[in-house]
């Protein structure tokens, strides 16, 4: 900034805009928590729309322009389609619980390992490496069509794509780490009929992300701390546990959301857990499931050999069966229980069929 | 000054240890809030997060506990052996972290009394901050409850 | 270990299970129990051996690029989600990952942005000292209020376009693709910032912004460079000055907080925007000639946008310290800041190769005198 000459020369100011703000005179207070999403929602500026007519992408609660551009072309611009009671919440937690992979991963603990733990190890890596790129990108997709009406979902999901950034990214450190590298791709995260990235309706892609994959996966973070061989490994999954479950949550209160204020869209819901079952929860995308190469890895890693890969395999279960349960837990919290219990899920057998 | 593991005088001291330096909040914890139930043999005890600190941890019937958001039960050994460990190592070994421990048992040593899986996932969402707490301990010299 | 060549060998042997799995929804046969392992991904790998160690700042993303990991070649063809140095696996479906060449995206310092991104980090709720905001004059608080819904409209723009972009962008580029996800989470911040700035004062938001800038930026769709071209060095640098002239008109320590906090996020998001650019010149032919058009069809447009009387008369009353100070020495000030962002852009422009001197906008010109 260069310095700004003395002048007596007098401008015009337009002040007619002064008159035409939004509602005026608000004075948020911060609490406990700083002055938190949640402190700000008074007075109009914390109604909510259930229809989002917002074309020109102007914050909600601003006043608007006759001669504003319009923008928008929001595909997603209902309140039931996206939102989530505990939105504010969520996001501040998100912001307060960041973490940084290159310093608070004690890196300096990774030691040698046998070759074919070290592969094991490498292989799971490549998987959620590749695994995260899903969840960073389809969030972010979603977040370009949802009008800022909803802003605070949004946030919720910018956090998200920051965390999976990052989940990405500690990945593919550990891969790089300890004498390994990186190895063959799952093919798991591709487009197909029934994947993630490929759903047309927020809660369709909430369900499939949030619910099922993020539910799996996170399950798969925990039992890191199981089989990791040292503290790097363990804070890794640990931390990346937290975000996801933070993910999971979202996934589950939005749901709920909807249930409640769309009962008539039960049954469409009911068939988005349907494929959901079917293939995150039971194919390559999921490493406890039956079918996937990453299983594998995570029964050597489990047994910590491959001569104890039967060992290894039995812990596995266990871990299938908390991670069905845990995946039933949560599609009950949301109000669709009733799938587990008309026969309509193979899940319930699933698990009894893994003791 | 030694305190009897488990007693509210041995979970207040590691509170105060806990709230009192700051360099024991670790990298990925951060600012929650929670109400878990500890359930240690016979007794059962609430712990209050908010924000960075543990605002409270005191005795709870069952009827308080069942407000908990997921209570953490153990067999008392497993208290112990948790515990000692940290005793002797300054901070969990890599088989007596939280997690570690919840996942060699059969079932979750984490529930929610509501059997609310978005209440009970707060465990995981705040894990770094539980085990930085039962970390600390290692500062409070400790005797066990021969019971 | 085994080389491509073998590991695309056995791939081929392989149906993605994905697959197995859409049979047995349809109603296919599933064995549970302990299938028999193969391993046969054992020994896939590209490169092993790979030992990288955390330095003076610990484990950075720049560190990994070691060996063949390293290798950011200048055209992504893979259409999956290979991580790049992974080993590729035949039949895989390709995904509309449309931006594969290093020149649509790529910037040096985009890992170590996004590192720095992390490190920087901040927290509104709890790191800005709100209790230092104290009432101002009403007309001040009005501006303030007033450039505050601005800068939320622009941030709300930077977020639609990065993330519009951000999942066509191939993985080959993936130091990028983290970045902006760091990129778009401090926009978030600056509209939460910027948002309870407004509403913890006895103010309010403002009028909407007219949108012609933004409009422009959210239509480009001629690729993320032109994206970058309108966003960061077009309109950025503008904002750049916005907000080290509003951190030097603070209040409080509260504002003084806020703009400085955003003031190093924003410069990050210059840097790789600046650095894209650079990039996008020196290594495709005719992107020049591109740059020179889009900023004929932006300056005019960003012309018409200064044109209007509510940013221009809110900043002025800020720097002026009131409505009267506004007419004077504040819109004087605001004048200048239109100067000096001008003054910054012909400087890049030529930094860049793409000179607009003798070109520049007669809308834009006319400030240059300030």
């Amino acid at each position: 900034m260069s310095e700004a000459p003395v002048t007596e020369q007098e401008y015009e100011l337009d002040t007619s805009w002064m008159s035409t703000m939004g509602e005026w005179g608000m004075r948020a207070e911060p609490g406990k928590r700083g002055l938190t999403l949640e402190d700000i929602r008074i007075g109009s500026y914390g109604e909510l729309p259930d229809i989002s007519d917002n074309m020109s992408g102007h914050p909600r609660g601003a006043a608007q322009r006759p001669d504003a551009y319009r923008v928008g072309g929001y595909g997603v611009r209902t309140l039931a389609e996206i939102w989530l009671d505990n939105a504010t919440f969520l996001y501040e937690e998100a912001l307060q619980r960041q973490w940084s992979s290159a310093t608070d991963i004690p890196w300096e603990t990774v030691e040698p390992l046998p070759d074919e733990v070290e592969e094991a190890e490498c292989l799971l890596c490549t998987f959620f490496n590749e695994v995260e790129f899903v969840a960073g990108d389809v969030p972010a997709r979603w977040i370009a069509q949802t009008t800022p009406d909803y802003l605070e979902p949004r946030h919720v999901l910018l956090a998200q794509v920051m965390d999976e950034a990052r989940h990405m990214d500690v990945f593919r450190k550990r891969a790089l780490a300890n004498g390994g590298g990186l190895m063959r791709m799952s093919g798991a995260t591709s487009g197909f009929v029934g994947s993630i990235d490929l759903a047309r309706d927020f809660t369709e892609m909430s369900t499939r992300l949030h619910i099922s994959g993020e539910g799996a996966v996170l399950t798969m973070f925990r039992m890191g701390e199981l089989f990791g061989q040292n503290e790097a490994e363990k804070r890794m999954y640990r931390l990346c546990a937290q975000d996801e479950a933070r993910h999971v949550a979202f996934g589950v209160m939005h749901l709920r959301y909807l249930n409640e204020a769309c009962p008539e869209r039960r049954e469409e819901i009911h068939a988005y857990l349907d494929e959901a079952e079917a293939q995150i929860m039971a194919g390559l995308q999921n490493p406890a499931g039956t079918q996937a190469e990453t299983s594998e890895a995570l029964a050597i890693l489990l047994g910590g050999s491959k001569s104890q890969y039967d060992e290894g395999h039995k812990k596995l279960l266990v871990i299938r069966r908390r991670q069905l349960k845990e995946y039933m837990q949560r599609v009950k919290t949301a109000g669709f229980g009733d799938r587990f219990e008309n026969g309509r899920s193979t899940i319930p057998a699933q698990h009894a069929a893994a003791y | 000054m030694m305190q009897v593991f488990p007693s509210h005088a041995w979970f207040q001291a590691v509170r105060e240890v806990y709230n009192g330096d700051a360099s024991l909040h670790s990298g990925g914890g951060g600012a929650c809030d929670t109400t878990a139930g500890l359930k240690v043999g016979d007794d059962g005890y609430l712990m209050v997060f908010e924000g960075l600190e543990c605002a409270d941890i005191r005795p709870a019937g069952e009827d308080e506990m069942s407000e908990a958001d997921f209570i953490i039960e153990m067999p008392l050994a497993l208290w112990k052996e948790m515990v000692a460990n940290v005793q002797e190592n300054g901070k969990a070994d890599l088989d007596h972290t939280l997690n570690s421990i919840d996942l060699q048992q059969e079932e979750s040593i984490a529930y929610s009394p509501a059997d609310d899986q978005y209440r009970q996932d707060l465990f995981y969402r705040y894990n770094q901050n539980f085990q930085d707490f039962f970390d600390a301990s290692s500062r409070v010299e400790t005797i066990f409850d021969q019971a | 270990m085994a080389d491509e060549k073998s590991g695309a060998a056995a791939g081929a042997a392989t149906v993605p299970a994905a697959v197995a799995g859409a049979a047995a929804a349809a109603g296919g046969t599933v064995v549970e129990g302990r299938p028999e392992p193969s391993f046969e991904w054992m020994g896939l790998t590209n490169q092993w051996g790979v030992r990288v160690k955390p330095g003076e700042h610990g484990l950075r993303l720049g560190d990994l690029n070691v060996g063949i990991y390293g290798e950011v070649p200048e055209v992504w063809d893979d259409q999956t989600r290979r991580p790049r140095g992974a080993l590729p696996r035949p039949g895989i479906p390709p995904l509309p990952y449309n931006l594969r060449a290093k020149h649509q995206m790529w910037a040096d310092c985009a890992a170590d942005l996004y590192e720095e991104a992390i490190q920087r980090r901040w927290i509104p709720a709890t790191d800005v000292p709100w209790a230092t905001l104290q009432p101002l004059p009403e007309a001040v608080e009005r501006a303030l209020c007033q450039v505050c819904t601005e800068i939320m409209q622009y941030a709300n723009t930077e977020i639609e376009i990065i993330t519009y972009w951000q999942d066509q962008m191939s993985y080959g580029y993936y130091e990028v693709k983290q970045y902006l996800a760091a990129a778009t989470f401090d926009c978030a911040r600056h509209i939460e910032v910027l948002r309870k700035r407004a509403l913890a004062n006895g103010g309010g938001l403002g009028l909407e912004s007219k949108g012609a800038v933004n409009r422009m930026i959210l239509e480009s769709r001629g690729g993320w460079t032109e994206s970058v071209v309108y966003l960061y060095l077009l309109r950025g640098t503008f904002v750049m000055q916005l907000l080290r002239n509003l951190l030097s008109s603070a209040h409080n320590d509260a504002e003084r907080v806020i703009w400085s906090h955003m003031i190093e996020d924003h410069a990050r998001h210059l840097t790789y925007g600046y650095d894209h650019l650079k990039y996008a010149v020196t290594h495709q032919e005719g992107e020049a000639s591109v740059l020179q058009t889009l900023l004929t069809i932006g300056e005019a447009m960003m012309g018409a946008e200064l044109k209007d009387g509510v940013l221009r008369s809110a900043m002025a009353i800020i720097l002026g310290g009131g409505l009267e100070g506004g007419r004077t020495v504040g819109m004087e000030s605001y004048l200048h800041l239109v100067g000096d962002y001008l003054r910054d852009y012909l400087a890049l422009c030529d930094w860049l190769g793409v000179p607009r001197a003798d070109q520049l906008n007669p809308s834009l010109s006319k400030y240059l005198e300030y």
